[in-house]
C-alpha cells in the first residue's frame, strides 16, 4: 500500500520540478530556449500520464473534504488529523461518562428504576 | 387525538408518541355509557360503532382493541408485553466506557500527532514545494474546493504535442511583465539565530527574483554593509586615539618617545 504512494509522491514531485524548471525558462525566454521549452512541454505531458496510470491504484483511496478545506486555507492538513483524534477522545470520555451514572444506583437509594406512568398523558 | 404545544409545536416526537396513543383508543369514539348505569330505565339501544376508516370485513371490533391504523409503527406492533416497549439493543462487547484509542491501537498516532506540536502553515508539511502555497485558494481560484465543484471536462486521454502544436509556443524573448513575476516569489526561508540578529540592522530580505545576477549583487550589498560599519568605526576610534585633545593618547606618546631617547 505505502508502494503506491511511493509512486504517485515520486511522479507528483518529478511533474512539479519540471513545471519549475519551465517557469524559470520562460520567466527570460531567450530563441536558444525553444529546444528546451519544447521538451519540458512534452515532459508535462508524460507526467500527467504517469500520474494518471497511478489512478487506477488508487480508486479504493478515500479522503475526507474537510482535509481539502484545510488545504485551501493554507493550514496544514495533520491538524486535521490531531483534531478528529482530539475529538475522538472527547467523545469517548463523554460517553463514558454517561455509561458510568447510568450504572450507578438512583440518588433515593432505589435500585430499580420506575415505571413511567402514562396517567399524566392528556 | 393529537396533542400540541404552542410553546414546542414541532416536537415531531412528541406527537408520534400521542398517535400511538390514539392508536390505542382507536379511530371510533368511547360507546356511551348504559343508561342503567345512570340509575335510569332502558332507554333506547346505543348506536353501532361507526365502520374503521380502511373498511373491509370484519368491521364489528371490541372498542377495546388496540386498533392500530395503517400507517402505525412495525416496532410499535411487533413490541413485547407492554405497549411501546421496544426490544433492547443487543449487547456488544465494546462500548464507548473503553479506551478506543487503545482498542484500535492509535497510541503511536495520538502522540505523534498530539504530543508534540503541529506547525499551522502548509509549506511546514510540503516545505520541497515551490511557490506561495501558505496563501489560500481563493485568491488565484486554485483552491480544491473549486476543483470538485466543478471538474474541469477533459478529452479522456493525454496525447503528445506534436510539431505543429509546439510552434503555437513560440515566445518573445525577454523577462517577463512584473505582473507575472509574483509567480515565482517564494516565502523568505528562516534564518538562524546569528543571522538574524544581524540582518536586524539591515534591509529587509528582498524576495528571490529568477536572475542570478541580481542576487549576486544584493548579495554583495548586504555583506559590504556590515563591513563598510565595521571599517567606519575602527577608523573613527582610531583617529580618536591619535587625536591631541585625547588625554589618553598623549601620555602614551610621551613615554614611548621617553623611551626611544
Amino acid at each position: 500500500m505505502a508502494e503506491k504512494f511511493d509512486h504517485l509522491e515520486e511522479h507528483l514531485e518529478k511533474f512539479v520540478e519540471n513545471i519549475r524548471q519551465l517557469g524559470i525558462i520562460v520567466s527570460d525566454f531567450q530563441p536558444s530556449s525553444q529546444a528546451g521549452l519544447n521538451q519540458k512541454l512534452n515532459f508535462i505531458v508524460t507526467g500527467l500520464q504517469d500520474i494518471d496510470k497511478c489512478r487506477q491504484q488508487l480508486h479504493d483511496i478515500t479522503v475526507p473534504l474537510e482535509v481539502f478545506e484545510y488545504i485551501d486555507q493554507g493550514r496544514n492538513p495533520q491538524l486535521y488529523t490531531k483534531e478528529c483524534l482530539e475529538r475522538a477522545l472527547a467523545k469517548n470520555e463523554q460517553v463514558k461518562g454517561k455509561i458510568d451514572t447510568m450504572k450507578l444506583p438512583r440518588i433515593s437509594g432505589r435500585t430499580e428504576p420506575q415505571a413511567v406512568s402514562c396517567a399524566g398523558v392528556e | 387525538m393529537k396533542t400540541t404545544d404552542a410553546r414546542h409545536p414541532d416536537r415531531a416526537g412528541a406527537e408520534k408518541t400521542m398517535e400511538n396513543f390514539s392508536a390505542l383508543f382507536g379511530a371510533q369514539a368511547d360507546p356511551p355509557p348504559p343508561p342503567t348505569a345512570l340509575g335510569f330505565g332502558p332507554g333506547k339501544p346505543p348506536p353501532p360503532p361507526p365502520p374503521p376508516p380502511g373498511g373491509g370485513p370484519g368491521t364489528a371490533q371490541p372498542p377495546t382493541a388496540a386498533t392500530a391504523p395503517p400507517g402505525a409503527d412495525k416496532s410499535a406492533a411487533g413490541c413485547g408485553p407492554f405497549y411501546l416497549m421496544r426490544e433492547l439493543p443487543g449487547s456488544t462487547e465494546l462500548t464507548g466506557s473503553t479506551n478506543l484509542i487503545t482498542h484500535y491501537n492509535l497510541e503511536h498516532s495520538y502522540n505523534k500527532f498530539c504530543g508534540k506540536k503541529v506547525k499551522e502553515k502548509l509549506s511546514n508539511f510540503l516545505p520541497d514545494l515551490p511557490g506561495m502555497i501558505d496563501l489560500p485558494g481563493s485568491h488565484d481560484n486554485s483552491s480544491l474546493r473549486s476543483l470538485i465543484e466543478k471538474p474541469p471536462i477533459l478529452g479522456g486521454s493525454f496525447n503528445p504535442i506534436t510539431g505543429t502544436m509546439l510552434a503555437g509556443f513560440r515566445l518573445h524573448t525577454g523577462p517577463l511583465p512584473e505582473q507575472c513575476r509574483l509567480m515565482h516569489i517564494q516565502p523568505p526561508k528562516k534564518k538562524n539565530k546569528h543571522k538574524h540578529k544581524q540582518s536586524r540592522t539591515q534591509d529587509p530580505v528582498p524576495p528571490e527574483t529568477p536572475s542570478d545576477s541580481d542576487h549576486k549583487k544584493k548579495k554583495k550589498k548586504k555583506e559590504e554593509d556590515p563591513e563598510r560599519k565595521r571599517k567606519k568605526k575602527e577608523k573613527k576610534k582610531k583617529k580618536n586615539r591619535h587625536s591631541p585633545d585625547h588625554p589618553g593618547v598623549g601620555s602614551s606618546q610621551a613615554s614611548s618617545s621617553s623611551s626611544l631617547r
